[in-house]
């Protein structure tokens, strides 16, 4: 187990292309990391040079207080679980497991009675003789996971390792590994795209966006507090509503509607006050966002929006809207799959909502819940 | 539909997938199976063609090449040239394939190098045969080059002498092969997942361990496959000893196809030649049903 410290880490292609950018983070020993971000943000960049695989162009890296930027991937005491699991299919799930002590040169008993505690620990004792193609995709997810763990390393990097399986086995597979991960209390850096396991499974979540890291925090935190509009609109599922309005008083304008801002509001964000007579951008998450005709929805003010379409998830009614302002965008290349192109909002409603495809309705918001953000800078006010 | 009509339309389904095969197995059938009996049929017959009445002679000529002690030295020389020619396919083609996948090497290096070791490929058994005749004769290339370096004292006649002359047609013939055995398995090579190799890294495996461990296991069908079809081909090979050797000096070079040419049409002796075939074609078909096999396992 040990402390992964990353420090002004840059990483740049022959064609001059910048993957990382001064990337600055400490992983503390036995914490559970995520890093995640859209395609092409850096994160199995990062992941990889941590590991070993990619050269880093400048910065320092130490595991375990020890400087591992010069150091080839089998000395630096980390163990990795790839995409693809890159089990060996011409090995049986015991020589894969076993492989690295088998180049270690470890006995046979050795090997065995190691591989023997972790194929029970994962559940996998009675599937030690079969081959990879032989086994379902969790078998295999956690054949992958045995042979990290057999090198008890200082720390685990897993570079999506939950992406080729279906829906159901992920929910299944990400409490076993956060469970198996709190068991062992090994330091784990975990890639991902999916900000559900980003936000369910790590200690911490680092938000990574071209390169450069945006926010490092406790999920809850940034899901309640991020510090730009892009990790706003990356963390929550569907994306928080950004929009552009105008500062009045105590009133924000967009449109034909105007929704008053409580005194608690400024007393949050003292820098409001400077945007009085300014364009700035509010945010709010969809599930602040109410069917006004419900008891849930009839102690907010009210704006008026057209609903555009409807998914009945059974739980929860994923409502498109369209309202009088002008969305935002947060740079987050998949949030502009949550809105169609009649709508520009979303919205939680209960099942019991009445609202329908193409009705005009009252959205009820709960303004204690918006949040804003500077329309230049789209730092959070 | 009636039921008359039904039977008729089952019929005609059942049917048609043999109509559009009949053109195929007429073709094989006067072109390979026919000659094939014949030759089985001539093997059994005194003076198979040349009367038109031939007599059943039984196992008389399978008797008679089997005591040639000709034919055994054409067997053990067929052996000898197709098996190191096969290993030698491979040890090359192998050793190619992995520098022409190596990111050590430079791209523009690599992309001539591709073209350079792949050039023995496109000429026909002929012009290897003639390129191979005069780099090799006494006043060749070769020899030259090999006094100079002071390898050879003198000159050797590498195709003449009964010492020299098998290794040198296999060495012509390894030359000629190796590309099939590079082109297969560097396609293979480009298949196998970088994530193996990284995998690895991590688990600390030298470079001879991620041959051992992964290149070769993952290459092996490739190898098996590659490897049997080589195999039943170079015992058949006929122009590049016909034409460099002609199957001498004294029988040094006789291969299985020069002494059935030979028994053909030089002694005339088409039954003898039969037998001789037949003895060539047993064991090819013992190959190919193992390759059969095998790829039906897979």
């Amino acid at each position: 187990m040990a402390e992964v410290v990353l420090e002004n880490i840059c990483k740049t292609y022959g064609n001059n292309f910048r993957a990382i950018d001064q990337l600055n983070l400490s992983v503390k020993d036995g914490e559970f990391l995520i890093l995640v971000g859209p395609s092409g943000c850096g994160k199995s960049t990062a992941l990889r040079m941590i590991a070993g695989l990619e050269d880093v162009t400048s910065g320092s890296l130490r595991i375990g207080g020890v400087d591992v930027v010069d150091m080839p991937p089998k000395d630096r005491d980390i163990a990795m679980v790839f995409q693809s699991y890159a089990l060996y299919p011409h090995m049986t799930v015991f020589e894969n497991i076993a492989f690295s002590m088998r180049l270690a040169g470890k006995p046979k008993a050795e090997r065995k009675k190691r591989v023997d505690e972790i194929a029970k620990t994962l559940q996998l004792t009675s599937l030690l003789d079969s081959k990879p193609a032989n086994l379902s995709g969790g078998q295999r997810q956690r054949v992958a996971m045995g042979r990290a763990m057999v090198r008890e390393p200082a720390a685990f990097l897993m570079d999506e390792p939950l992406s080729n399986l279906d829906a159901k086995l992920r929910v299944q597979m990400r409490a076993e590994i956060t469970s198996l991960q709190k068991q062992l209390g090994v330091t784990t850096i975990y890639v991902t795209h999916d900000q559900t396991e980003a936000m369910t499974m790590g200690d911490r979540v680092a938000v990574l966006k071209g390169g450069v890291l945006q926010q490092v925090d406790t999920p809850k935190r940034l899901y309640e507090s991020p510090v730009n509009a892009f990790v706003a609109g990356f963390i929550g599922s569907p994306s928080m509503n950004l929009f552009e309005a105008t500062l009045k008083g105590d009133e924000l304008t967009a449109g034909t509607f105007a929704i008053r801002l409580q005194d608690a509001a400024f007393a949050r964000r003292p820098g409001l006050r400077s945007y009085a007579g300014r364009k700035v951008v509010f945010g709010i998450r969809p599930e602040d966002l109410y069917d006004s005709s419900l008891e849930s929805g009839r102690k907010y003010q009210t704006i008026p929006a057209r609903v555009t379409s409807i998914e009945e998830l059974g739980s929860e009614h994923i409502v498109h809207l369209s309202i009088d302002a002008v969305r935002v965008d947060s740079g987050d290349p998949d949030a502009v799959d949550d809105f169609g192109r009649a709508s520009n909002a979303v919205a939680k409603f209960e099942p019991v909502s009445t609202a329908r495809s193409g009705s005009e309705i009252r959205l009820a918001l709960d303004d204690s819940k918006l949040h804003f953000f500077d329309p230049e800078t789209h730092l959070a006010i | 539909m009636t039921r008359q009509k039904r039977s008729h339309h089952k019929l005609r389904r059942a049917v048609a997938p043999y109509l559009y095969l009949s053109p195929s197995l007429v073709i094989i059938g006067l072109l390979m199976l026919l000659p094939m009996a014949t030759v089985i049929a001539y093997s059994f017959q005194n003076s198979a063609v040349l009367r038109r009445d031939p007599s059943f002679a039984g196992l008389k000529h399978y008797q008679a090449i089997f005591a040639d002690p000709v034919f055994w030295a054409s067997l053990w020389h067929t052996l000898y040239f197709t098996c190191m020619s096969v290993i030698f396919h491979m040890t090359i083609g192998m050793v190619f394939a992995l520098m022409l996948n190596s990111d050590r090497i430079n791209p523009t290096l690599r992309n001539i190098l591709r073209v350079l070791y792949i050039l023995p490929w496109l000429f026909t058994a002929v012009i290897i045969a003639v390129i191979w005749r005069l780099l090799l004769e006494p006043n060749g290339v070769v020899n030259s080059i090999l006094m100079q370096l002071g390898i050879i004292g003198s000159k050797v006649e590498w195709f003449s002498s009964p010492e020299t002359a098998l290794h040198a047609v296999t060495f012509a013939n390894i030359w000629a092969g190796y590309p099939l055995f590079m082109v297969s398995l560097l396609a293979g090579l480009q298949g196998i997942p970088k994530d193996f190799y990284e995998a690895a890294d991590i688990d600390g495996a030298k470079a001879y361990q991620k041959l051992i461990f992964i290149t070769i296991p993952q290459l092996m069908p490739i190898i098996i496959s590659i490897s049997l079809l080589d195999f039943i081909w170079t015992m058949q090979v006929f122009p590049l000893i016909w034409i460099t050797t002609g199957g001498g000096p004294i029988y040094a070079t006789e291969v299985l196809s020069t002494y059935t040419y030979k028994l053909a049409f030089s002694s005339y002796n088409l039954s003898q030649a039969s037998a001789s075939a037949v003895v060539i074609l047993l064991i090819s078909l013992g190959l190919t049903l193992f390759y059969i096999r095998y790829q039906r396992a897979r």
